[in-house]
């Protein structure tokens, strides 16, 4: 019975007091919320503080919630504007110079690019490291899509950019992963 | 496919690169950070906010200790000149002991009249104290020290002066318990009045407060008026919030918008900070 709840009717029965929903509801966003967390952030301590963080905020303004929100939006709202105060002091973004190099490559024929075939491991491999290098805008953009299955309208409700900006980035990472693959 | 479409990511699983995603190690989180956040869960919901039925009856409680309050206020307000009245010759007798102790020795001696007594003089030499002290608070300041003072004394009045005594000593106690009562509820009907912007749990518990922090309130006005001002500020839908702050911030009042920035973040956490007031939260 309680699994047929949504995020959204489950988090209400929360705020009216229902400890059971939350932990339905926990069961079910932990994993993505971590790895979204660790992915963005790159270190587990980070990562951990970043998620008791964000599920501590949930919990304080569960009261506030209005199911005219997503669930998975509300909580990875949260956890992206503590990651973008985390961002803030760390290093700057890559320059849009560094991107227009890699897309040079990946525009080139065919026939210039080197032709691999990659192994499984390789591949994954190289997705993590491709993940790891991406400026930290287009990776969140990447994860919000990839792990959070976010829309590109929900993305850009998130971050605060605009439908077209969000498709960019997405386009972006895109094209840098595949010059990871492509080297 | 061209590199720069992203329409492949936005298919349903993230295309061919979803799928490799997916295949990559799936971190879960520890499991002490399980317990930690579903403890937070359970601590929220237990020993939190009390369910509904509760704060109804707290707030029940409220509107009936304000409604005392006042109806005690207003008394008090209509009735100035009887507990003034009524003050005068209850502190009387209290003062009287110290000084009739001589005349009342001299009065075994010589005679044991009973209209010597102390009464007129003690009667005299109060009224001198009470003038120093018109003021209403000088004299709840010495209606307390008589209070205080005075609890040794009865034995020689009633010793002494049996008449007096029983017609003045009762008196005293009923009413400076009620003086304090009402000036209780007068401190609690001005606090009320400051905090009147919103803030309708601390009222609740005005009554029972001290004097000494209604003092402390009275003292430092900027302290419940700055709290009054973000709880006014939590009543604002989260832009018009954000618009009041830089309003601060453009009046000087940075403290006052770190706070409000402070709390908006707290009350609001899903919602982003606009990147012109972040410097306030570092």
């Amino acid at each position: 019975m309680g699994s047929e709840k949504t995020d959204e009717e489950l988090m209400l029965a929360y705020a009216g007091g229902d400890l059971l929903a939350f932990e339905m509801l926990y069961r079910r966003h932990r994993g993505t919320l971590y790895r979204f967390l660790l992915r963005t952030l790159r270190h587990r301590a980070d990562a951990d503080e970043l998620f008791q963080d964000t599920w501590s905020r949930l919990i304080a303004a569960r009261e506030r919630y209005r199911p005219e929100a997503k669930f998975t939006t509300f909580l990875l709202q949260i956890a992206h504007n503590l990651v973008i105060d985390r961002f803030r002091r760390l290093k700057p973004q890559a320059s849009d110079e560094e991107t227009e190099a890699v897309f040079r490559q990946l525009d080139a024929p065919e026939s210039d690019q080197p032709e691999r075939v990659l192994t499984e491991f390789e591949q994954r491999r190289r997705l993590q490291i491709a993940l790891e290098e991406l400026p930290e805008e287009q990776r969140v953009a990447f994860l919000l899509r990839v792990e959070g299955g976010l829309g590109l309208e929900e993305i850009g409700e998130i971050t605060g950019a605009g439908r077209e900006t969000v498709k960019s980035r997405l386009r972006y990472a895109l094209a840098r992963i595949r010059a990871r693959f492509a080297t | 496919m061209s590199a720069r479409d992203p329409d492949d990511l936005l298919r349903d699983g993230g295309g061919e690169i979803g799928d490799l995603y997916r295949r990559l190690p799936r971190y879960d989180p520890p499991r002490r950070l399980d317990r930690a956040v579903l403890n937070e869960a359970a601590r929220a919901v237990h020993s939190g906010k009390p369910p509904r039925r509760q704060r109804w009856i707290v707030g029940i409680g409220s509107a009936a200790g304000l409604v005392l309050a006042a109806g005690l206020a207003w008394r008090i307000g209509h009735e100035p000149m009887s507990t003034n009245d009524t003050v005068a010759p209850t502190e009387a007798p209290r003062v009287v002991p110290v000084q009739p102790i001589d005349e009342s020795a001299r009065a075994r001696h010589d005679a044991p009249a009973r209209e010597e007594p102390a009464a007129p003089p003690a009667a005299a030499s109060p009224p001198v104290e009470q003038r120093a002290a018109g003021a209403v608070s000088g004299r709840q300041k010495a209606v307390r020290k008589q209070s205080a003072e005075s609890k040794p004394a009865p034995p020689p009045m009633q010793a002494e002066t049996p008449p007096p005594a029983p017609a003045a000593a009762p008196a005293p106690e009923p009413f400076s318990a009620n003086e304090q009562e009402l000036d209780k509820a007068k401190d609690a009907e001005k606090s009320e009045s400051l905090s009147a912007g919103g803030a309708p749990n601390a009222t609740s518990g005005l009554a029972t407060q001290p004097a000494t922090s209604t003092k402390m309130r009275r003292a430092s006005p900027t302290l419940p008026s700055s709290s009054v001002e973000l709880q006014r500020d939590m009543q604002l839908a989260p832009r018009d919030w954000l618009a009041h702050i830089r309003d601060l911030m453009r009046q000087g009042r940075r403290q006052q918008a770190t706070e409000s920035l402070r709390l908006f973040v707290q009350t609001h956490p899903d919602q982003r900070v606009p990147a012109d007031l972040r410097e306030l939260l570092e």
